[in-house]
């Protein structure tokens, strides 16, 4: 029993951590998808700050079948003022009926209105960017507390000031969108003094995973401005997180495995001691070697399978009570996400060591001399 | 037949060199009950290994039915005894884990005989040494006389053409190795199995058709005890 339970520990092992990586995965494509990037972000040509002609490229891009809104973005450093705190940033403008149909950024208002077309003078702002007044609470340096309905000043990267007020207030979850300030791209425009302009279109699909076609029916249809993924726009952070997760995986992965190793290779190495002389007599008999190492094989399989049954229930436990209890990462909760693939190298892993580990002190007894066995020498 | 030419075997104890076996020669007929007889130390169980394909002879050879046994490959030997030899240990030897049946079954199972045919078969046998009734029992269910009927019905389950028994009546009581004796009698004159057995017990010569008395490590005497009916 104790030899099983130890299988389970270590099969729950094996698939944790991998669930968790893909869950951060997971996470990050669809914070990225939903909020930052869309599926795919237009970007101005080599040595171009701005994108021109926006509305003609928005045009071409929405004849695309399957591409579902396009949301030209104008996205500029400013400076945020509230009651004496001051927050370095960004400042993004947006249509906000096109932007709708892109990003959910509407669906996570923790208080207030989302922008609306005809809006100028107001501001949207993330929820780390806004802060608490009780400070303790930010997870970074805030503004201090703002409201719906407060004045905040945003100095423009051109200088330009202007008091603008809260029209509300959003959390998505991830640092990189609520650390953000959003306008109407008509009032960032002007601040500019550009008509037409952007510095990104943010598309989105029908269907996720299709980006790299989209891509290329995006470049087949005229677009010549440089095109990214939103994985391709999200490199850098994630993997790097990505890569060291998976080297902790390795590690806990190899130690677990060798764990496996050597419970079972201790009960198999006992029982066949404490068999010697029986085993002995079987081969005296005239059993083959063979069926005495079949003999453990087989029971190494049961104790395996068992151990696999075990940590498949204990997994499951786990997952559902992460997905209710979810681990909150920066980039926002992380739901553990069980692929079939680790599952499947996880179980073959497992029967694969548990055979070598049963095989060798078995085929090791098998090959003992009968009289030394049978005499216990 | 089994033929003994001449054979030694020596044991490397550490930087000690043990002569078990020094130049037996001996012959065993189909159909006879023989006993090794000796005072311990003499040689007796390491003739009765290495007739029995368990162990090596360091010189000389063994002879069973016209062919070199010790010229068989370890997987031929495991045949051989798998298929022409039978054994019954002091100890009994069972699987506790098994039932009487599944003992007696175990060897007929590793020469593939279908199922069908070895429970027939082992029932068959289980009857014959009187263990009918105890058939899906467990080892520690059992007598010693009856663990050691066990041992003597898995031995004879593949219808060897030699049983060899090595002290068998050890660890049972006068009665019971009467038992155990009066079977190997019936089993030698009724069905003509041939029985090569170990035993130090002077009393137990009655039962057999001739005994090998060895003493430091070859035969010193052999005697015939009784006429086969």
């Amino acid at each position: 029993m104790l030899t099983i339970a130890i299988m389970g520990l270590v099969f729950v092992n094996l698939v944790f951590l991998p669930s968790i990586i893909s869950g951060v995965i997971a996470n990050f494509n669809s914070q990225s998808i939903n909020y930052n990037y869309g599926n795919l972000v237009v970007e101005p040509r080599e040595n171009n700050l701005y994108i021109t002609n926006v509305a003609d490229i928005k045009q071409k891009i929405d004849q695309i079948p399957g591409v579902t809104g396009t949301s030209p973005r104008f996205s500029a450093g400013a400076t945020y003022y509230y009651h004496g705190n001051q927050i370095s940033g960004q400042v993004i403008g947006f249509n906000p009926r096109y932007e709708q149909q892109v990003t959910r950024l509407h669906t996570r208002l923790q208080e207030g209105e989302f922008l609306a077309e005809g809006d100028s003078e107001s501001i949207l702002l993330g929820s780390q960017l806004a802060g608490n007044i009780d400070e303790r609470l930010d997870k970074l340096d805030s503004l201090g507390g703002v409201t719906t309905g407060d004045f905040v000043d945003v100095i423009f990267s051109n200088g330009v000031k202007k008091s603008l007020k809260v029209k509300g207030i959003v959390n998505t979850g991830s640092f990189g969108v609520d650390r953000n300030g959003f306008v109407t791209l008509r009032e960032i425009n002007e601040v500019y003094g550009f008509t037409d302009t952007a510095t990104s279109v943010l598309v989105k699909i029908s269907k996720n995973g299709e980006e790299t076609q989209f891509k290329k029916y995006l470049m087949q249809y005229g677009i010549a401005e440089k095109i990214r993924t939103f994985q391709e726009k999200g490199q850098g952070f994630v993997n790097d997180a990505i890569r060291s997760f998976e080297i902790i995986n390795a590690i806990s992965t190899m130690v677990s495995l060798v764990i496996a190793i050597v419970v079972i290779f201790i009960v198999i190495f006992i029982n066949t001691i404490n068999k010697r002389r029986q085993i002995g007599i079987l081969k005296a008999i005239g059993l083959h070697k063979a069926i005495i190492v079949y003999s453990y094989i087989i029971q190494v399989l049961i104790i395996a399978s068992c151990g696999i049954f075990l940590g498949l229930i204990l997994s499951s436990g786990l997952v559902t009570y992460l997905t209710y209890n979810p681990l909150i990462f920066p980039g926002g909760a992380v739901y553990p996400v069980v692929e079939v693939v680790p599952v499947i190298r996880s179980i073959i892993s497992l029967v694969i060591v548990s055979l070598v580990s049963g095989f060798i002190p078995s085929w090791k007894i098998a090959n003992e001399p009968i009289l030394d066995a049978i005499r216990g020498q | 037949m089994i033929q003994v030419t001449d054979v030694s075997r020596v044991y490397q104890m550490g930087l000690v060199q043990v002569h078990a076996l020094r130049g037996v020669w001996c012959t065993i007929n189909m159909g006879e009950f023989v006993g090794i007889m000796g005072p311990s130390g003499s040689g007796k169980s390491t003739l009765l290994h290495i007739l029995g394909l368990l162990d090596e002879p360091t010189t000389g050879t063994v002879t069973i039915d016209g062919s070199d046994v010790h010229l068989l490959t370890e997987d031929e030997k495991t045949d051989f005894r798998l298929n022409k030899l039978g054994y019954v240990f002091q100890d009994y030897a069972l699987v506790p884990e098994l039932s009487v049946q599944e003992n007696v079954i175990l060897p007929a199972m590793a020469r593939g005989i279908p199922p069908d045919e070895y429970l027939r078969e082992s029932e068959k046998i289980l009857y014959q040494v009187g263990l009918g009734h105890r058939i899906h029992h467990r080892q520690y269910e059992l007598s010693g006389g009856e663990q050691q009927r066990v041992a003597i019905a898995r031995a004879l389950i593949n219808h060897p053409k030699i049983l060899f028994a090595d002290e068998p009546c050890a660890n049972l009581d006068s009665a019971t190795s009467r038992t155990i004796l009066n079977l190997f009698r019936e089993l030698n004159e009724k069905y003509g199995q041939t029985i090569v057995m170990v035993t130090h017990e002077d009393w137990h010569e009655e039962y057999m058709c001739r005994i090998l008395y060895m003493k430091d490590g070859a035969i010193e005497n052999e005697k015939e005890c009784r006429l086969k009916k």
